[in-house]
Formats: C-alpha cells, structure tokens, sequence
C-alpha cells in the first residue's frame, strides 16, 4: 500500500470513531453541568452523581437491562448461528420456510413483533416479565446474527469440512474444529450486535415485560413526558467507563496469557 | 442421508423449534389479521374482508411508502460509502488489534439512543458543538442550526445505523484471500481494478447483509426522523405505530406491516434474480478468474434460495 | 489461527466478566417482598417524586413496585389485552378513562377510603370523561397554551391562536405530533370545540392546518421546552409546565393563554379492574391527595394541581405564576379533551393528508 493511502486509511479511521464517540463525550461532559432542564452549559457539579445514586429503581432498571441483554445476546448468537449452518449445509422439510423467517423478522416493525408476541405470550398463559423479555429479545436478535454469520460462511470452501467428514469426523466435531473457528469473527460480531439491539430495545420489551421487571430504554424513553433527568446522563457516564475499563482488562488480560 | 447425525437433528429442532414458535406462528397471526374488520371491545372481530389492503391502495399510503423507502434507501448508501473502506480499513489492521477496533464501534451504542439522540441535539443546535466550532474555524459568521432537516435526519440515521453495516462488512472482508489481489496486481491489473474485478465480488456477501441489516431496520424506524427532523411527514413505521396504537385500527396496521414483508421478499428475490444473470454472465467472460477459481459444484447443496448466498450458488453451479 | 484464538479468548474473557456482573445482579437483585406489602403502579417515568413513594413505603410498610409506560395509547393496548390484570394503579390522561372504563378495564373508586378526596377542587372533578368520578381520582392537570418568544413579536398583539399565521413566525412554529392536540388547536382558532365530531369542521381544521404548514418546523409538542429555550422556534403549542420551566430559562418567553381558549388535560389515579392489591392502591391515592404530598408533587413537575388544600400552601412562586395557577378568566373557552368515539377514523384521516402533504 503506498504511504498516501495509508495516510488517508488511517484519517478516516479516526474520523468515523470521532464520530462515533463525540455524541458520548457529549453525554458525558453533559453529566457534569449544572442545569436540570436546559441543554446549555451552567456550570461544574456532581450532583447528578449523587441523585444517580439515591436513585434505586433506575440503577435496577440498568442492572435489569445489562442481564437480560447479556443472556439474550448469547442465546441468540448460540441460535442464530446454528440457524446460519442449517441454513447453509442442510437439506430439510421447510428450510425455505426458516430462511424467509429471518428475514420477515428484520423487517417486522417494533410494534408489531410487541404486541404478536404479548398477544402469544398471553395465548400461552405464561406470566410476563424476565422470560418473556428474554425470549423476546432473542428473537430480535438472532436474524441479525444469522444474517452475518451467512455472509461470512458464503464463499467458504465447502471441501474444507466434507475432508473433514470422509476423515471420520462427526458433524459436531467438524462443525467444532472447522466451521466454527471460519465463522468466529462473524459470530463475535453477531453477539456484539446481539447486545446492542438488546441494550436500546424499547416498543417490544415495553409490550412483553410485566409489572415487576423493568428495563433501561424503557425507563429512559418514558422519561420524554416530563423531560428527561439528567442522573441518566451520569449513569450513561458511569456505564460507559464501566465498559471501557472492562474492556482495557480484558485486553490487558488477554495479553498477558499470550505471553 | 443415512448415517446417524445427531448435531445436525438436534440443530435443525432447535432452531426449527425457535423460529417456529416466536416468528412463524405470531407471523401467520398478523396475517390473519389483515383479512379480518376492525373491533371496538377486541381490537379485531372475525369477519372476513379484503377491505384492509384495498384501504391501502391509496396515494397517501403510497406516499408514505415512497418516502420511507427513500430515506432508508439513501441512509443505507451513506452507512456504506462510509462504512465500507472503515471496515476495510479495520479488517486490514494488525491482527492482534482487530477484535479491539471492532469493539471500539459498538460501546458507543451501548448507551441509550434516547440519550445518543439528546446528545444530538446539542450538537446540532443552533450555537450549539457545531456551529460553535464552525464559528470559531471562521467557516460561518452567525450562529447556524442543523437541527429539523434532512441534513439531522441522515447523520441521525447513520449515525444509529453504522455498525449494523460495519459489523457484517468486516465479517465478510476479514478472510479476504490477500494472495488473491496480489496474484491481480501480478498480472498487472491496477489497484482500482483490482479492487473491482477481485475484492468487491468476494466481498459482496458481507455488502448485501450490511445493506440488508441497515435498510430493514432504518424503514421502521421513526423515532430520529421525528426528534431530529421535526416530525413533518409521517413515515411507514409512524403508520405503522399509529394505526395499532392511536387510530387502534389493527387490521390495517397488520396489512401495511404485511404489504412491506410482500415488498421485501420481492426485493430478495429480484437481487437473486439478478445476482445469478450476473454471476452466469461473468462465469462466461472468465476473465476475473480469482473469483471462482479453484471452486467444484457444491454437493452438498440445493440451488440457491437466499440472498446472502445465492450469489455464491449460482456461480458454484454455472 | 492465532488471531482467532486470541479473539475467541478476548471474547471468553468479556463474556466470564459479564456473567460475573449477570450472577451478581441476579442474586443482589431486588428480594421479592411479601405478598400483601406490595403495590404495582403503572406511570409516566418518575411522575411521583421517589422521596413521595419512599415516605408511602415507610408509613405504610408497603413496598411500590414502580414500572413506566411512554403514551397512554400504548398502556391503553396493554392494559386492555391483558384484561385489566397485573396493575394495581394506572394514571390514564383525560378521556382514556372514558375508553378504559367503557371497555371494563377499570374499577370503582371506594370514596369511603379515601379521606382526604374532599380536598379536590370541584373545578377539575365531575368532568364528562368520568361523571361523578367513579372511576378516577385526578392527580394533576394542565392546559397546552401558547408560547411565544418577545423577541420575535409584541406578546401583548398576541391574543388568538389565528396569530400563529403572523409572518414574523414563519418557519418558526411548534405543533404537536399528536392528531388530537395540533388538530385541536386548529378547531379552536376556527371557534369550534376541541372535541369536535363534525367532519366539515374537522376538515376545515385540517386546511387552517394545511395553511400554516409552511411555517411550522417541528411537529413535536415533548421537544417544545428545549426548542423554546434554544430559539429554534418562536411561537406554537407547548404543555404549561414545560412552560413554566422555559420562562424560567430564557427571559423573552411568554405563555399566553388566547382568547378562543386552551386544551385542558388532567392525570387521574385509576385502578384496574384485575388488580390483587386494591386496598393498597387505594391507601397509595389517598396518600398522594394529602396537601403536603401532592404539594411536593406538584412542586417538582410544576403542572397545576387539583388540590385546593395543596394550593393554598404551594411555594408563592407557583401560586402566583399565571402559567401554573391560572385565574379564571385565562380558563375562559378552555376545554378538556374528551373521548371523539368512531370520529377518532376523520382525525386519522385528515392528519395522514396533513402529514403526507395530500
């Protein structure tokens, strides 16, 4: 690659994380400001900190959206990959079918995934509330990850695991020690984008959650009536270092053990 | 066919399974639905009418659609002009470095895009980041807004939007065979050239899927639309949302969510369509040998059927 | 293959750190409280101050499982497909407790346990949506008036909704997204009831509407408080407590109350029909019409409140504010929104056409 063009790749990587991040530095800055209406800047305090933590439902709230988002990203990576393989490999009764269904659910408005899914939830007899969110939210997400985990697996070298197979190995194992290292950077990115569906997730956890369990963006988008608190500002703060702390951990972590 | 296979049953159940309960059967529900009058004590009564679609045969709901399809349309171009070289850029980076760069994109989404919107706003603001910093550069003279356009709108779109194609993108470039553009360059193809003849084809897997993740979401999607652009027109999801929630006509609500289904399946089918002419086409040229060099019949595998991988079958089988 | 060991280890190492946090909120969580102490409030995010529910919890030792909805149509959806079950306390606005009601979602008020319903203002009770309210105890209420910023125009030349048309507002008008508010004002200004089911009147609503498109920038009656405050725009509809707020940040802001009168709304307390806990719901109502409770609620949100014991204690600021304590006369042609019935199909119709430029 001439210098030139490494010189431009590597501005334009950083404007895109510019972009990116700006907005949350914004928020960030934002936590520290004096006012509780305006969005102009009055001054230095932390007491949107102190009111941050005197505020219990709200951190529940957070916590409560973090698990389920966890789980529900896992869970639908786990499936919507398998989705991706049987999709990909397999021939069976109503393949087609399954295939149409990842992509109906993408495109299914928010609204309309809530209230089929409360109205199926309420046909089942099943109390809503932490499942049912979960069951959900796995559903929005897998036809994200299996639609990357196809892309990925598109031009794949499909003698790669029938040598795999003629050498005896069973479908798990090839599927163990051929397929699913190829599709790793896919299904990673899958479960990242699994988590984030899941984090912001509001029209369908508001249908299909219950009376004792609420979540982040539920709690925030209800905010809009009266004007938002600007304690969320310092819990989007706090969670965004959380993060970014574990993730320099992990790194570090990471690294170390190659060693 | 006939060995024992215990992953590949349990699998397919599993999924089968998943999709069944919590896609197909709510789906068929909807559709249902949309053949069914309008209630006032249930929401929906059992009579049967066709009347649903034949309300949505009218120029204001064609409007509606036309617009909508515009703006996701023209947000997912700019999510891939933008997300396309960034994720080529990524997936070229050193190894150890890419699951970091890659992580990096999404953390700002995991704060609540509620708050990201907010944080917009004041940005775009009149005096607010931007014009400040625009007036300070000596760019503008007076304090200029962004805000309650198109322009709001689209960073807005993009901005909520970009690692739903950045993500898929650089799944699909990651693997990218380096050896096969230099063999390209070798033979004496320029770099453009090579990147138009070698990478975009083996990279048009990840396009479509990027493009497919952005569009889809963006044509429900109402809510930035509404707070950054000031709500002038009324967008399919608004309908959407609307006719189930204000309007509380839910036959018709379930009609236009189906209407966009029947409008996307046949978008599938057309990209396939002409993904398979395209691919026949270039198998005859033969002159981009790298992108199906080396490549036998699939045995495995029936024709065809998706996008993401229809591409691929078409060549496989060509 | 080493990239991928090292990202499939990246990844262990962040999934094992947020299980960590998973199993630790899991079991720090919240215990589940006896089964009597508890009440479920469905509300608007923080519409009761959380000092207020943790005062109710401590007086009564009853523990307020509190979870938010973002519109009254969705809760309505809700609420009504599941049959009225789960809640223990709604807060439906104006005529939604006409439609719960109707449709059997909700339960009678037992007046008998509520001693402090005689400090409610009989301006604000016995209104249309709920005669005699058997049904809903108000909690606060309000009006959507006009604000206008004096930098742009003379506030005092401002005395009707029709001066929304001046030409010094062009491009800088705010409606709200909602049929019923914009196309309300719109019946106003033309001298015809918000609740107008008449279909000339309602399309000629939406051509006075149609009208002053050109001028409006933003359709989005929660973003008003901000895009006053900024001077993004300078005149249109704006709810009065959010304008108490932006009156109070920028000086040239002034809420006028036109003379063919204001939508009025009011927040009832309800209970629906299938709550488990109706005894502490209805402990929770007469807790929050206590005057220093409802004082301290109205103080936060400064809407006005239906609380005449309330009123005569609150802050002087809002007592005298006009915004917050309007006299009668600025309530003279001011309406409660009610329920249109089957009309509800003509709004849809005419604010798609408004809304798609047809």
């Amino acid at each position: 690659m001439t210098l030139r063009l490494r010189t431009l790749r590597t501005c334009l990587v950083w404007l895109v994380y510019a972009f990116l991040y700006v907005p949350i530095l914004v928020v960030i800055v934002y936590s520290f400001n004096d006012a509780r209406y305006t969005t102009e800047w009055k001054g230095f305090t932390l007491k949107w900190y102190s009111a941050l933590a005197a505020n219990g439902p709200l951190v529940d709230a957070a916590l409560n959206s973090l698990s389920v988002a966890t789980l529900a990203a896992t869970i639908a990576t786990v499936l919507g990959t398998l989705a991706a393989i049987c999709i990909r490999r397999y021939r069976f009764p109503g393949r087609k079918v399954l295939h149409g269904c990842i992509y109906v659910l993408t495109v299914s408005p928010d609204i309309v995934m809530g209230i089929s899914l409360l109205i199926f939830f309420i046909a089942m007899g099943v109390q809503l509330g932490f499942w049912t969110l979960l069951a959900a939210h796995v559903t929005l997400a897998l036809p994200f990850v299996t639609v990357t985990v196809l892309a990925r697996l598109a031009e794949f070298d499909e003698q790669l695991i029938e040598a795999a197979r003629d050498l005896g190995a069973s479908e798990w194992r090839a599927f163990r020690h051929v397929l699913l290292p190829l599709a790793a950077p896919a299904v990673a990115a899958g479960w990242l984008l699994s988590f984030t569906l899941s984090m912001d997730d509001v029209l369908v956890s508001f249908f299909v959650t219950g009376p004792t369990f609420e979540v982040l963006p539920l709690r925030v988008y209800s905010m809009v009536r009266l004007g938002v608190k600007p304690d969320i500002n310092a819990l989007s703060a706090v969670m965004f270092t959380v993060t970014i702390v574990l993730v320099l951990l992990a790194q570090t972590l990471t690294r170390t053990r190659r060693k | 066919m006939t060995q024992r296979r215990p992953f590949r049953t349990a699998s397919i159940a599993v999924v089968w399974l998943w999709l069944g309960l919590f896609a197909l059967l709510p789906n068929l529900g909807l559709l249902l639905v949309t053949f069914l009058e309008r209630g006032e004590s249930d929401f929906v009564s059992l009579v049967f009418t066709w009347d649903n679609y034949a309300r949505l045969a009218d120029p204001v709901f064609v409007r509606i659609l036309g617009e909508s399809l515009w703006l996701a349309a023209a947000s997912t171009l700019v999510c891939l002009l933008i997300g396309y070289p960034f994720a080529y850029a990524v997936a070229t980076a050193r190894r150890g470095l890419r699951p970091w760069l890659l992580l990096l994109v999404v953390i700002p989404f995991w704060t609540n895009s509620l708050i990201r919107t907010y944080a917009l706003i004041i940005i775009l603001k009149s005096q607010g980041l931007a014009s400040n910093v625009l007036m300070a550069l000596g760019l503008v003279s007076e304090p200029v807004s962004f805000m309650y356009g198109e322009f709001a709108v689209f960073t807005g779109l993009t901005y909520t939007l970009l690692p739903f194609m950045i993500l898929p993108l650089y799944a699909s470039i990651e693997k990218l065979d380096k050896r096969l553009l230099d063999a390209a360059k070798d033979l004496g193809a320029s770099s453009l050239r090579a990147f138009w003849h070698v990478t975009l084809p083996l990279t048009l897997p990840g396009i479509v899927a990027g493009c497919m993740l952005v569009f889809l979401p963006s044509l429900g999607c109402f809510y930035i639309p509404e707070i950054l652009g000031g709500a002038k027109s009324m967008l399919i999801g608004n309908f959407i949302k609307n006719q189930f929630l204000v309007a509380r006509d839910w036959p018709l609500g379930a009609a236009a969510s189906t209407i966009l289904t029947v409008l996307l399946v046949l978008m599938i089918i057309g990209y396939w369509l002409s993904s398979r002419r395209v691919a026949l086409r270039e198998r005859k040229g033969a002159d981009t040998g790298a992108a199906t060099a080396g490549r036998t019949p699939d045995a495995t595998h029936e024709d065809g059927d998706g996008m993401t991988h229809g591409a691929h079958d078409a060549r496989g089988r060509a | 293959m080493r990239t991928k060991l090292h990202a499939a280890r990246a990844a262990l190492v962040m999934v094992g750190l947020a299980l960590a946090v998973l199993a630790a909120t899991l079991f720090a969580g919240p215990a589940v409280a006896a089964e009597e102490k508890v009440l479920h409030v469905y509300n608007w995010s923080e519409y009761v101050p959380q000092s207020v529910l943790d005062r109710f919890t401590k007086e009564t030792g009853i523990k307020v499982v509190y979870t938010t909805y973002e519109s009254n149509e969705a809760m309505y959806a809700k609420i009504k497909l599941l049959k009225g079950v789960g809640y223990d306390v709604v807060v439906p606005s104006t005529y939604f407790i006409s439609m719960m009601r109707d449709d059997g979602l909700l339960a009678k008020i037992d007046k008998s346990k509520l001693k402090n319903f005689k400090n409610l203002s009989p301006k604000v009770l016995n209104q249309p949506f709920d005669p005699g309210n058997e049904y809903s105890v108000p909690y606060m209420w309000g009006s959507s008036g006009l604000m206008v910023n004096k930098k742009v125009v003379d506030p005092a030349s401002i005395t009707s909704w029709n001066d929304l048309n001046r030409p010094e507002f062009s491009g800088k008008v705010i409606l709200s997204d909602d049929q019923r508010d914009s196309l309300g004002v719109a019946l106003k200004a033309l001298g015809y009831s918000v609740n107008s089911t008449n279909e000339a009147e309602i399309k000629a609503a939406y051509e006075w509407l149609k009208k002053l498109l050109p001028a409006v920038r933003v359709f989005d009656v929660t973003a008003s408080k901000q895009a006053f405050i900024s001077e993004e725009v300078a005149a249109g509809l704006i709810w009065n407590g959010d304008a108490y707020i932006a009156a109070g940040e920028n000086e040239n802001l002034v809420y006028v109350y036109p003379r063919e009168g204001v939508p009025l709304w009011v927040d009832s307390l309800a209970i629906p029909v299938g709550a488990k806990h109706k005894d502490n719901a209805h402990k929770f109502i007469d807790f929050l019409l206590r005057p220093d409770v409802a004082k301290e609620c109205v103080e936060e949100y400064n809407y006005s409140t239906p609380n005449v014991a309330a009123q005569k204690i609150l802050s002087p600021e809002l007592a005298k504010s006009r915004i917050t304590s309007p006299s009668d006369a600025d309530l003279k042609n001011a309406e409660f929104t009610n329920s249109v019935g089957n009309a509800l199909e003509i709004y849809e119709k005419y604010w798609e056409m408004l809304k798609t430029g047809s």
